[in-house]
């Protein structure tokens, strides 16, 4: 030692150890203070992030009725790492899920130390979760959702379904992820926006997981309900009513362009296709069915409108001022000109307006139509007066969408002036096209379009947009184009006496006295519709009472006949049951029920 | 000044140090405190059960803390003769274990008494620490004598030798913390820096390539020799020299396409060859810092390329620890550890996430946290001030032990004391450094605060011994 100071090596030694701890000092300060990757590491290291899924919105009918809602059920993640080695029985897990013993052993070994691989590939029911709940066996972890139910058991295409959403969806819409349900067809995917909700996020302690320590990062949002316009007890009678028969039933409310009830026949029953283990066979069985009962025929199919198209030639003579209402022409059983014929039933003859509407002479309308086409005054050739024609009849909603709300709808089809000209070479004339005079030959409509029509004629000139919701949950009102009144190129004056002749066709002396409702002034046109499967569609478009109508209705039966026969029942039922509240006609109730048309194009299997 | 208010008090433990006996007991609480938070569950039943760790600790706290005062009541003298008695113990102690001994993670270091396991290492420390202080406070023992010095070697070797058969290399390499106090006893520094500096380079040799560290060692000598003789012109013209010419020698043998060299190759030789005209140079013109210089170049390019081999000399283990530490393997499990202690450290932030509230520590996601990983719990519940205070305490403490050593009269007193502070900066070092990705992953544990009865026992022990010596010294005086 020299005296009281320290030797240098001493020194340096007290220099070693504080460099040393220097170091340290500065490591730690860099990784505890500077570095803060460590933070998020640590969360992920015992937190996850859960998504919370939010309820569905709810489908309520005009009258508050239950159409869709939600059922709680779980989804089972297994985290491998945290079940016990050995002691738990698989044959018992397997059972209670409904998986074969291999596959659950199998899914075990898949899915080591992430919780997001799913056990099972539906969600479990809530029985299911408690018995699994109570055989505590570790690693089992349940994320609890909500999956449909249609209470109703009605409107199948109407309603839709739900199911997970498809990679390729996910790929186009970052809202969605592997695992979400998306609405498929009909109302759900239609409102898919307001219904799915906004899903939340949880942080979950992983080894802790009590529910009052998880962090909330975002809330789940409920979806919002949405009350549509279908009557619940209409649409189930309608659909009861075509029960046995191809076609389908569309019944607006004129005054506002609410869907009462739409059915496409064969129907099915949506809640068979709630996401689960049945879903699959299920919807396997109603795409192999012959029949298509996938096919939502009342917005989709394009059918030839028969005689309920002589309305519109009427309106549109009267427009171009070549048919005033007393104009009287002779039907000798048909009209023959140059050649062609169009043939009629017998009736008085010769006739006016209202009594051809109300008797539907098929001669009558082409007369008509030739005028309108062969209005010399206003077009130079008759192809011209064609265009004409065409614009009035796309004016009343046919040949376009109608921009319902309802995804999927059809533009039906009227035939343009290129289409025949390049069908008949150019050498076409107004004869050439007369089946178009009464709803044959190339026009396609689908039923939408057809009781659109019906409200057409009820409003004497106008109608609203077709839509199927009547209010959103949080919202004032729809889209401003359901407000709109769409005029079509008709002016609302000619509209009265057409009426007219739709109320004494029902009421008087016409053909679908069928349809007659005492005290409820029923107006209607029927339709038998020519086509070269089989035999004729059956058709109806009606509306009642004659002033201030509260339901226009389009119904169309396939290979059914006369439209007396099967559509004048089925839409005078539906209105009874509308306007009255009951049916009193319980023999005809239980015979349009009852009855079931033979379809022989329809057995053949579907070509691939 | 270091004896300011000594004297004053003639009992025995009156004149103790009272700053270091303070500073051991705060230690020795901290270590409670986390091994009472590593090991707590909550809601677990019987609080008091022996079964416990923390319960466990604090009897070998007690335990240590009686030890304490039997040393201190004995007579320094007494260490000094027995010294190479207990060494000899010692070494049969560490024999009998690696023959007869429990293995715990693969290294078999540990001896079982009915319910107590100890580490013989821990334990055996203290022999060795007081024989190596009695060998040099020897009156012919010379710190400048190669023989003195190969004694001292021998007493090290023995149970490093003894350690690694055993597994439990990273015990034995406590040993190498000895450099420290053989420096404070006057070890020429050329032999302390070219120890120092080999193992530093024997780490990086796994970092970077041959061709890279061949590089920057001829960069950094070169420097250092022209810093050191304050000549930047020859160092210059001795880089241009050496690189011109082995570029000119790869052109030439390139061109020529008679035989392939790698440009490695040539720089290699080249070097070696040029610093047999450096050491003549510097030889006749008196440079010995250049010649010191030129020993430690030739003796680290040994080293770099050898290094792969002398690696293989290591227990799978250990080289797999090592490759964890350099970040060179995929294996998810051996980075496993010390990700989890960084993560559990680094989150802790400032103030740390609140005692017992550590999640990391909670759930168990950082391995061995209550026995060589505690500081994890320490930096995850105090956050960077908890350990800003255990590393504050621990070093005063090994500071507290140098000065202690330093005012000793005999050298027997002060060689031991600074044995043990070097031991205690050791393990600090190797402990905290480990749980922070700074030096690969040794098992050893942090003084006074890790989990362990053998540990802390033997701490204790040593630390009592310097605590007497420097008592005694207080009251002779």
């Amino acid at each position: 030692m020299n005296g009281g100071g320290l030797s240098s090596r001493a020194i340096v030694a007290r220099i070693i150890t504080i460099v040393i701890f220097a170091i340290l000092v500065l490591r730690l300060g860099y990784i505890q203070l500077i570095d803060d990757r460590y933070a998020g590491l640590s969360a992920k290291n015992y937190l996850r992030e859960v998504v919370i899924y939010p309820p569905r919105g709810e489908i309520y009918d005009r009258n508050g009725e239950l159409l869709a809602q939600n059922r709680l059920c779980y989804d089972v993640a297994i985290v491998r790492k945290d079940m016990p080695k050995e002691g738990f029985d698989t044959t018992m897990v397997s059972e209670l899920v409904g998986m074969s013993r291999e596959a659950v052993v199998k899914k075990l070994e898949q899915s080591p130390y992430r919780r997001e691989s799913r056990l099972t590939r539906y969600p479990i029911t809530v029985e299911q979760k408690l018995l699994l709940d109570e055989m505590n066996i570790g690693g089992f972890y349940t994320t609890q959702r909500t999956v449909r139910q249609y209470p109703r058991k009605i409107g199948g295409n109407l309603l839709g379904s739900i199911n997970e959403v498809t990679q390729e969806k996910i790929d186009k819409d970052s809202t969605y992820a592997v695992g979400d349900y998306i609405g498929m067809e009909g109302l759900e995917l239609a409102y898919e926006d307001v219904l799915r909700g906004e899903k939340g996020v949880v942080l979950q302690d992983i080894y802790a997981p009590q529910p009052d320590r998880n962090k909330v990062l975002s809330e789940a949002v409920a979806g919002k309900s949405i009350v549509c316009t279908i009557d619940a007890g209409l649409q189930q009678l309608a659909e009861e009513l075509m029960k046995g028969k191809v076609g389908a039933v569309v019944a607006i409310e004129p005054s506002t362009g609410e869907i009462l009830t739409m059915v496409s026949s064969p129907t099915f029953n949506p809640d068979e296709l709630v996401i689960g283990r049945e879903r699959g066979n299920n919807y396997a069985r109603e795409i192999e069915n012959p029949r298509m009962p996938l096919w939502n025929r009342a917005v989709k199919s394009r059918y030839p409108p028969g005689s309920t198209f002589k309305v519109v030639t009427g309106l549109i003579g009267m427009q171009e001022g070549v048919l005033r209402p007393h104009y009287t022409y002779t039907c000798e059983m048909g009209y023959h000109k140059d050649g062609e014929h169009i043939g009629c039933h017998e009736h008085r003859s010769p006739l006016d307006m209202n009594f051809a509407i109300a008797t539907s002479c098929n001669a009558y309308f082409c007369y008509v139509f030739r005028n309108i086409l062969e209005n010399k005054r206003k077009y130079e050739i008759s192809k011209d007066g064609f265009e004409a024609w065409r614009e009035y009849v796309l004016s009343f909603g046919f040949g376009r969408k109608l921009e319902s709300d309802f995804l999927g709808e059809g533009a039906g089809y009227v035939p343009t002036r290129e289409f025949y000209d390049e069908r008949y070479r150019k050498s076409w004339n107004a004869l050439t096209l007369l089946s178009l005079s009464i709803g044959q030959g190339e026009l396609g409509c689908t039923p939408l379009q057809m009781a659109n029509l019906a409200a057409i004629v009820a409003n004497r000139g106008y109608y609203y947009i077709p839509h199927i919701v009547r209010q959103i949950e949080g919202q004032d009102s729809l889209d401003a184009r359901f407000y709109k009144r769409q005029y079509t190129n008709v002016a609302p004056k000619h509209f009265e006496t057409i009426v007219s002749g739709m109320w004494r066709g029902v009421n008087k002396d016409g053909n679908c006295k069928g349809a007659r409702l005492e005290g409820y002034d029923v107006c209607g046109k029927t339709g038998t519709a020519q086509n070269p499967k089989g035999a004729d569609h059956s058709t109806f478009i009606s509306f009642a009472p004659r002033n201030n109508p509260k339901i226009a209705i389009a119904v169309y039966v396939e290979h059914a006949g006369f439209g007396k026969d099967m559509a004048v029942p089925i839409a005078s039922l539906i209105e009874e049951q509308y306007l009255t509240g009951k049916i009193a006609r319980r023999d005809l109730l239980s015979y349009v029920k009852h009855t079931k048309i033979d379809y022989p194009m329809y057995t053949k299997k579907k070509k691939k | 000044m270091a004896y300011e208010h000594r004297g004053k008090s003639t009992s025995l433990f009156g004149s103790v140090d009272k700053v270091t006996l303070l500073l051991y007991l705060l230690l020795t609480l901290v270590g409670v405190l986390a091994v009472f938070s590593a090991s707590w569950v909550e809601g677990a039943e019987n609080v008091m059960s022996f079964t416990h760790n923390y319960i466990k600790q604090i009897t070998f706290l007690i335990v240590s803390l009686i030890v304490g005062v039997v040393i201190m009541l004995l007579e320094r003298s007494l260490w000094h003769k027995i010294a190479y008695y207990l060494y000899g113990v010692a070494i049969l102690a560490l024999v009998a274990t690696l023959l007869f001994g429990h293995t715990v993670n693969g290294a078999t270091a540990w001896f079982e008494f009915g319910p107590i396991r100890l580490q013989t290492m821990e334990l055996a420390k203290i022999a060795i620490a007081l024989a190596t202080a009695r060998l040099m406070s020897e009156y012919n023992f010379s710190i400048k004598s190669f023989k003195s010095l190969a004694k001292v070697a021998m007493l090290l070797i023995v149970p490093l030798f003894i350690t690694y058969m055993q597994n439990d290399t990273g015990s034995g390499l406590v040993l190498c913390s000895f450099i420290l106090m053989l420096y404070r006893e006057g070890l020429n520094k050329w032999i302390c820096i070219p120890i120092i500096f080999i193992a530093v380079l024997f780490l990086l040799s796994f970092l970077y390539s041959p061709m890279v560290l061949l590089v920057s060692l001829i960069l950094v000598f070169t420097l250092s020799a022209c810093f050191a003789n304050n000549n930047w012109k020859q160092g210059v013209m001795y880089l241009a020299a050496l690189f011109g010419g082995s570029t000119l020698l790869f052109l030439i043998f390139n061109v020529a396409q008679s035989f392939s060299v790698s440009y490695y190759t040539i720089l290699l030789v080249s070097t070696l060859l040029s610093l047999i005209g450096v050491s003549i140079y510097a030889y006749r013109e008196r440079m010995r810092s250049v010649l010191i210089m030129v020993a430690l170049a030739v003796a680290s390019i040994i080293i770099t390329p050898t290094s792969n081999a002398l690696f293989n000399i290591l227990k799978p283990h250990q080289q797999d620890r090592i490759m964890t530490y350099l970040g060179k393997t995929d294996d998810a499990s051996l980075n496993y550890n010390v990700r989890q202690s960084k993560i559990a450290i680094g989150s802790g932030g400032f103030f740390g996430k609140g005692y017992l509230q550590g999640s990391n520590i909670r759930y168990g996601l950082v391995p061995e946290k209550h026995t060589d990983f505690i500081f994890c719990t320490i930096g995850e519940e105090f956050g960077f001030f908890g350990t800003m205070v255990v590393l504050g305490l621990m070093f005063a403490f090994i500071l507290r032990l140098m000065r202690m050593g330093d005012r000793q009269r005999e050298t027997f007193g002060r060689v031991y004391c600074y044995i043990v502070a070097s031991i205690l900066l050791f393990h600090t070092l190797i402990n905290v450094g480990m749980t922070i990705g700074l030096v690969p992953v040794m098992g050893i544990p942090l003084p006074l605060i890790s989990y362990g009865g053998s540990s802390l026992l033997s701490f204790s022990i040593m630390i009592f011994i310097a605590l007497a010596f420097d008592a005694q010294t207080a009251r002779n005086i």
